[in-house]
């Protein structure tokens, strides 16, 4: 009879074993930990407590807390994400949050789906991590975390508990299997060319160039070794003295800091395009001012997403926190600028009147002995280059009236001091000018066939409006210290006061150890986290099948799925054939080869006992020499399951009458 | 009326994978024709994780983000492989069901072998209704596994179908088969009754001056509480001390016999006199006393032992229903 169904109980085993627990617990640690830079301080050390916890009360057997605690804890938790971001939007809070909640969820976590939701979140702590940050060196820790996850996801299947090792080792193998996929799945899955929304606010404490600049208020400039941006020329490199890369345009002076005035859209005749032009595609490392820093004089036409300002910045429309490409063209003898405006005037005129005044009067002397601007401007110049100024990167503080305090009594600096007094004096001059941030430089790398300009290649310059000229560079830095600007380096580090090696011919090797790395590095950034719809269009062109289209990409997509299937399907089919038969199996099959040499053989899917009544019917005499040995092999087989002890006993009784056995030879 | 809907496609189902796999015959080998998947609940939340990763690797165009997507989803996809994996190549070598009594429990035995040189785990197989009995099972090793199923009613019970299912190796996903064993349980009548066992002519005298209930002292012996079991006989005192419920054999009331009519029970209904009849055989047997058995058209004679009560039991649980 047919019984109704009812509500049946669930097959999924009620609680994960203690390795899956261990693993589920260390990968959420793991993967808090590589979300440090942008959690809570107090997240990590609240993950660390819950953990021990909650250990605790598994080894111990304790109660976990009831629900009045929990809902207070979790109350309690959001209230601190709220102190600590005074939001719970965005990716930081997002993620303290959520790792808070995980960490409250690990005082309740008794059934199966309470690790589930642990791992889940883990899982998006992961994917918060893979937003935040990008870098290929923690690609290894990201992998590892991912590992951890998937082993502590694989714990919560069902079946006898089985030991971390176990699970570590199965989910490895598991992952080899999944990469092949995976990289089909993100070479051909179609990309989307922009965002649906994106998260505002994001775009902080990332190092770089500033949006202002107070040389008087830094008494130690520690270089950086990171990479500001790459960039790949087609053709020959720009000189040395060429290598100017354009950054943010500071305008507005106090007497001691210099910071950015809103600029304008450029009028599309403000720079006439001639001369020299270089080609290259440039990857830009992320940076919080949104300035595309590009070799001056960039022409706008390669970043559309970019608005090019009156003072000729390529401002970034979306926030820049990713590594991004752009084709760009650059002519460093272009001419910028047809007409000053008097607003344009007035801005890169103004000087605080009450500030730096001994300044002031220097530069009017200066000015009364110079027949134009032109004039002038040489005429600073050589008043910076002789007057006994000294270039470094550990300068004295400078008081409230910088510029003064710089010209008359430190006498010393970098590029930031010098370029903010120069556009002071030109300023006090009447000649508008302003001072230009970016970088200067850039090395050579042999290995990834690029220009890298390091964070330690920041530099300020200024620009003077000359009538008919337009807008023209001036490097105070270069006539204080010739030596920066020529400084044509093929070391990493730049050997002052931060970090560095000072590095000769001997160490030749580990030149080419930092440049292959910083290449493995520019692969990565460029291809890898830079791949996106336009370089997938690219690579469906270069396979060679159909249009630059997503119809080609679906193409490819869905054949490398089907390779992928057919691949793993046959590798895990070669794991599910059968072992080698047991022991029992190999014992009968040599009494079957006896059968078929005595002319009774038994086919293959005839049951052991039904052929002995088969052969009692023929040949009587082999059937009953037989049945003995079938009805053991029926006992052994098919009866109840004996110890192990007795089984071997068995299974050798069971050989030796094997060998034993005489059959009658079959009737001709 | 969602219960309902659900049962209907669940019996829909059922009668559809009956006709697709046809009727099955130990010793068979699980093909992948007859395997099913789907995803479990957390296989659904699993895959919303997913698709929330994929639009924020999209929305971004981060590429790590979507690698790490990606290789979660591949990775599942082997999951699922995986997990059909488990079941297909599991070779069932024997069923068989126990008689037992009706409104009990009864017992299906399965032996499942595994010639693969991998393990399967998470398996559970389950009667229609009843609990699941969970296993794992090691490479090349072969275990037998019992799972109960509700006895209804008396006489035959045909197991119709068996559900073995896994969801290794994630819980992700569910593959499942329906196993459709000729598995039919003798199911007695279930044993109830207040009438004492009546006495055959032979009965002897020693048994008597005892008064019917014997002491508690002179057991020989004891063994585990099967229903059915006249209260009288359980070690109370035993129990009192937190043994599991025992019931005591006693020697010395072996070699009395008892004539058990269905006809000497009058005012009873036929499946109360069929209870008090089953009753009466199992009490003869905790005994060990010899009985008779006389039915309406069917006399089983004086006997002792197991194979004897089994007889007797199978004689009424097939009482009425024309194949004796």
């Amino acid at each position: 009879m047919n019984v109704p169904a009812t509500k049946e109980p669930p097959l999924v085993a009620p609680r994960p074993g203690r390795g899956a627990a261990a693993l589920s617990i260390t990968a959420l640690l793991v993967t808090a930990a590589l979300n440090w830079q942008h959690l809570a301080w107090w997240c990590l050390p609240l993950l660390v407590l819950a953990s021990a916890l909650h250990y605790r009360a598994m080894v111990r057997g304790q109660a976990l807390p009831g629900t009045p605690a929990r809902l207070g804890l979790a109350l309690i938790l959001t209230a601190g994400v709220l102190a600590s971001f005074r939001t719970l939007n965005g990716l930081a809070a997002g993620a303290t949050l959520l790792a808070a909640m995980t960490a409250a969820k690990l005082f309740e976590a008794r059934a199966i789906r309470d690790w589930y939701v642990i791992v889940g979140a883990t899982l998006f702590l992961l994917l918060a991590a893979c937003l935040d940050r990008q870098q290929l060196w923690r690609l290894p820790l990201y992998a590892f975390s991912l590992w951890l996850s998937v082993a502590a996801l694989r714990g919560l299947g069902g079946g006898a508990p089985q030991p971390a090792p176990t699970l570590l080792r199965e989910s490895a193998r598991q992952l080899l299997y999944a990469l092949p996929l995976a990289i089909v799945l993100f070479l051909f899955f179609p990309r989307l060319p922009g965002a649906f929304w994106s998260l505002s606010g994001d775009d902080s404490a990332i190092t770089g160039l500033a949006d202002q600049m107070s040389p008087g208020s830094i008494a130690r400039l520690t270089e950086s070794d990171e990479p500001a941006l790459r960039a790949r020329f087609e053709g020959a490199l720009p000189p040395v003295q060429e290598r100017y890369w354009r950054g943010p345009v500071l305008h507005d002076f106090d007497g001691f800091s210099w910071r950015r005035h809103r600029g304008e859209p450029a009028a599309p005749d403000a720079v006439k395009y001639r001369g020299t032009v270089y080609r290259y595609s440039l990857t830009l490392e992320p940076n919080s001012h949104r300035t595309v820093v590009a070799l001056e004089l960039a022409d706008p036409a390669g970043a559309p997403l970019a608005q090019f300002t009156d003072d000729f910045q390529l401002i970034s429309r979306r926030p820049l926190t990713q590594p991004q490409g752009f084709e760009l063209e650059s002519y460093p003898h272009a001419q910028r600028g047809g007409e000053l405006s008097p607003e344009a005037r007035r801005i890169d005129l103004d000087l605080p009147e009450d500030r730096n005044p001994r300044s002031r009067e220097l530069a009017l002397r200066l000015r009364a002995g110079a027949t134009d601007d032109a004039a002038f401007v040489a005429r600073v110049l050589n008043y910076l280059r002789d007057g006994g100024f000294v270039y470094t990167l550990t300068p004295q503080r400078l008081g409230r009236d910088s510029v003064d305090d710089l010209l008359f009594r430190t006498r010393e600096g970098f590029c930031g001091h010098y370029a903010s007094a120069f556009v002071d004096l030109m300023r006090a001059g009447q000649v508008p000018s302003r001072v230009v941030t970016g970088y200067l430089g850039g090395v050579w790398n042999p290995i990834g066939g690029y220009l890298l300009v390091r964070q330690a290649d920041a530099h300020a310059w200024a620009e003077v409006w000359l009538t008919g000229r337009g807008w023209v560079r001036a490097d105070p830095t270069a006539m204080v210290a010739p030596d920066r600007l020529s400084r044509e380096l093929l070391q990493f580090g730049g050997g002052a006061a931060g970090s560095g090696f000072q590095l000769g011919a001997a160490s030749h090797w580990i030149t080419t150890l930092l440049q292959s790395w910083d290449a493995l590095n520019a692969w990565w950034q460029d291809d890898v986290v830079g791949f996106n719809f336009a370089r997938q269009l690219n690579l469906a062109d270069w396979l060679g099948f159909g249009d630059r289209d997503w119809q080609t990409l679906a193409v490819a997509l869905g054949s490398g799925m089907a390779a992928w299937l057919l691949w793993i399907a046959w590798s895990l089919r070669r794991i599910t054939r059968p072992g080698r038969p047991d022991a029992l199996a190999r014992a009968w099959r040599r009494i079957d080869r006896r059968l078929r040499r005595a002319g009774h053989p038994r086919s293959p899917q005839e049951g052991v006992l039904d052929y002995c009544e088969r052969l009692a019917a023929t040949h009587p005499a082999a059937a009953a020499a037989l049945a003995p040995l079938a009805r053991r092999y029926a006992l052994l087989r098919y009866g109840p399951p004996a110890a192990e002890a007795d089984a071997e006993a068995e299974l050798r009784g069971f050989r030796r009458a094997a060998r034993r056995l005489r059959l009658p030879r079959a009737a001709r | 009326m969602y219960a309902a809907l659900r049962d209907r496609i669940t019996t829909r189902v059922a009668a559809w994978a009956r006709r697709r796999q046809g009727p099955d015959e130990p010793p068979l080998t699980l093909r992948a024709r007859r395997l099913y998947i789907l995803p479990t609940g957390p296989g659904l939340s699993f895959a919303l994780l997913l698709f929330v990763m994929l639009i924020a690797g999209l929305n971004y165009t981060n590429s790590l983000a979507l690698l790490l997507t990606f290789m979660l989803a591949a990775f599942v996809l082997v999951g699922m492989y995986e997990c059909q994996r488990t079941l297909n190549g599991l070779e069932l070598v024997l069923a068989q069901a126990a008689d037992c009594h009706a409104g009990g429990e009864g017992v299906v035995e399965l032996r499942f072998l595994n010639r693969s040189a991998q393990g399967r785990h998470a398996l559970a197989v389950r009667c229609p209704g009843a609990r699941a009995s969970h296993f794992d099972l090691d490479p090349g090793a072969q275990i037998s596994v019992q799972l109960p199923f509700q006895a209804l009613q008396r006489g035959r019970q045909r197991i119709e179908r068996l559900e073995l299912a896994s969801t290794a190796p994630f819980g992700l996903f569910r593959c499942w088969t329906w196993l459709h064993l000729p598995l039919e349980a003798i199911v007695y009548p279930q044993p109830l009754g207040t009438r004492p066992l009546p006495r055959g002519g032979e009965s002897r005298s020693s048994r008597e001056s005892r008064a019917g209930s014997p002491a508690e002292e002179e057991w020989t012996s004891l063994r585990h509480y099967q229903p059915g079991d006249s209260p009288r006989s359980i070690a109370w005192k035993a129990w009192a001390r937190g043994a599991p419920l025992m019931v005591a054999q006693y020697q010395g009331t072996g070699g009395s016999e008892h004539q058990l009519s269905f006809a000497g029970l009058e005012g009873l209904e036929l499946e109360a006199r069929l209870s008090q009849l089953c009753a009466w055989v199992q009490e003869c047997a905790r005994f060990d006393a010899a009985c008779s058995l006389a039915l309406p058209g069917l006399d089983l004679p004086l006997g002792q032992g197991a194979a004897h009560r089994t007889r007797l039991l199978r004689a009424l649980a097939l009482y009425g229903s024309g194949a004796a």
